[in-house]
């Protein structure tokens, strides 16, 4: 399809919808693993036995960045059966959504990944209670998931 | 405000990671009992073979002095910190170079009493400060110097001098020794204080502040009474100017006590103190000694640490906490060595140990 003007190009906002969900995720899993990185590093040094299980925190953090590139994907693959502006939309709204969830989630992810590890280095019995908040955070982003793959899957 | 959290959580979470991590190993109130039922020495430096003091401990020959464990107790102390200290940047950096500055009064308050007391370089050597920052060439130099107001010129300010005037090298001995050494480490208590009151904000100084104020505050009150003790006058040329909770007018009140016994019911009935000073009139009528004021303040700092500990982690207030938590493993550990190796009785042995609920 050629587009002459973008704002009504369905092509063009889907693109956008796509990049924007691979990059902000890609943003937002940095975040993450950035933010509880050290803090899982610090935590091995002086308990090396807790190191593996509170890797935790950067796995859900790359699971976000996951999420986007399964929008950003099926969003592309999409693109060729588009026909008209809202399906565009459609999919732009779901780039939108699963990328600034992900921006959220990776903060959240990382703060409390960051906060988990600390607590399990000092207390390592209390990391299946610690690990809870991390699971919160992370269920954003799923909640984001799903309605990105909703919107994608409706669009036409 | 919330800059310095951001800051706190995305710069020291390694550092905050790995000082709770260190919290776990530190020395638990039952242990510290136990070490302090040990029959010997080597038992106890034995015991804590495995721990962080272990590889200074096991330096130390069957023949060990008490100030050479003490000793190899403050460098395992020393090097727990200095490794925190590394692994820190910014801010938080510039807070740990603040508390070791805060060390340098501890270092040049006993270089002034062994120099008084006519010891030799290398006995102050062997019990100097690991973490402070003045190094030993400059500590050597200092100790040549056989006037007060001149070392305090050459290592402090123009505050330290103004406070240890009155004082000659040729007459600190006994309590007037205390007294120097107590006007000596309240100055460098008050440069920390004025750091964390004037340079931090936000959670950082709410949680600091506590911990450094109490200091000056019992510092005031501990040359307070010990000027009294001795019987010193102008008193008030020796005093931290600073205060916290401690203000003028309670200050006022404990110099016209005419009598310590007197000036400690004062300081009993404050409204902020009177939480760590209950019965204090007792203890001294008991003790003839006024270290159970040094252990009342260190008990009340582990609070306050604990209390830090529990609080939101990103703030340097973990950090202070973390570090008054070990000073005070440290002390307590030179404390049960010397008191053993002492044949102290038990009892009294623990009455010097600040120990947590």
């Amino acid at each position: 399809m050629v587009c002459v003007d973008l704002s009504t190009c369905p092509t063009f906002w889907a693109s956008l919808g796509a990049g924007l969900s691979v990059l902000l995720s890609a943003i937002g899993a940095g975040l993450g693993i950035g933010i509880s990185g050290p803090a899982i590093a610090g935590a091995g040094v002086e308990r090396p036995e807790v190191m593996l299980k509170t890797f935790i925190a950067t796995i859900l953090a790359e699971a976000l960045a996951i999420y986007g590139l399964v929008v950003g994907l099926l969003s592309i693959f999409a693109i060729p059966a588009l026909t008209t502006i809202e399906g565009g939309t459609r999919i732009f709204a779901a780039g939108l959504t699963m990328g600034a969830a992900s921006l959220g989630a990776g903060f959240g992810i990382g703060a409390a990944g960051s906060a988990m590890a600390s607590a399990t280095a000092e207390k390592p019995d209390i990391f299946s209670r610690a690990v809870i908040s991390l699971i919160l955070a992370e269920a954003l982003a799923i909640y984001a998931l799903v309605t990105a793959l909703l919107l994608v899957f409706g669009a036409k | 405000m919330v800059s310095d959290t951001i800051s706190h959580l995305l710069r020291d979470n390694y550092l905050i990671a790995r000082l709770r991590g260190k919290r776990s190993h530190l020395l638990g109130r039952q242990q510290l009992v136990a070490l302090s039922e040990s029959k010997s020495q080597t038992e106890i430096i034995g015991l804590l073979a495995e721990g962080p003091y272990g590889p200074e401990l096991s330096k130390l020959g069957s023949e060990s002095s008490t100030i050479e464990t003490e000793r190899a107790v403050r460098l395992g102390y020393a090097e727990s910190v200095m490794s925190l200290i590394r692994a820190s940047g910014g801010d938080t950096h510039e807070f740990l170079i603040q508390y070791r500055r805060r060390i340098d009064a501890y270092a040049l308050a006993g270089l002034v009493v062994f120099k008084a007391q006519g010891k030799t370089w290398e006995d102050y050597l062997a019990t100097r400060q690991p973490l402070a920052l003045m190094n030993e060439q400059e500590l050597r130099r200092l100790y040549s110097l056989d006037d007060l107001s001149t070392i305090a010129r050459e290592a402090g300010d123009r505050h330290l001098v103004e406070r240890v005037k009155g004082f000659s090298m040729t007459e600190i001995e006994g309590e007037r020794a205390s007294l120097v050494r107590d006007v000596i480490n309240g100055w460098g208590e008050e440069r920390f204080f004025k750091y964390i009151n004037e340079k931090l904000s936000g959670p950082d100084r709410e949680n600091c502040l506590p911990i450094a104020g109490s200091a000056i505050d019992i510092a005031n009150l501990t040359i307070i009474l010990r000027s009294k003790i001795i019987g010193a006058s102008g008193i008030k040329d020796h005093l931290i100017p600073s205060h916290w909770k401690l203000n003028q007018r309670a200050i006022d009140q404990l110099l016209a006590a005419t009598e310590v016994a007197q000036a400690l019911d004062v300081a009993a009935s404050h409204e902020y103190y009177s939480r760590i000073l209950t019965g204090a009139r007792q203890k001294y009528e008991e003790s003839k000694s006024l270290s159970f004021i040094e252990v009342a303040l260190r008990r009340y700092q582990l609070d306050l640490s604990k209390r830090i500990f529990l609080s939101f982690p990103y703030s340097v207030g973990i950090v202070l906490a973390f570090l008054i938590l070990k000073d005070n493993e440290a002390r307590n550990l030179a404390a049960v060595l010397a008191g053993v190796a002492a044949g102290l009785p038990t009892d009294e042995l623990r009455s010097l140990l600040a120990l947590q609920d």
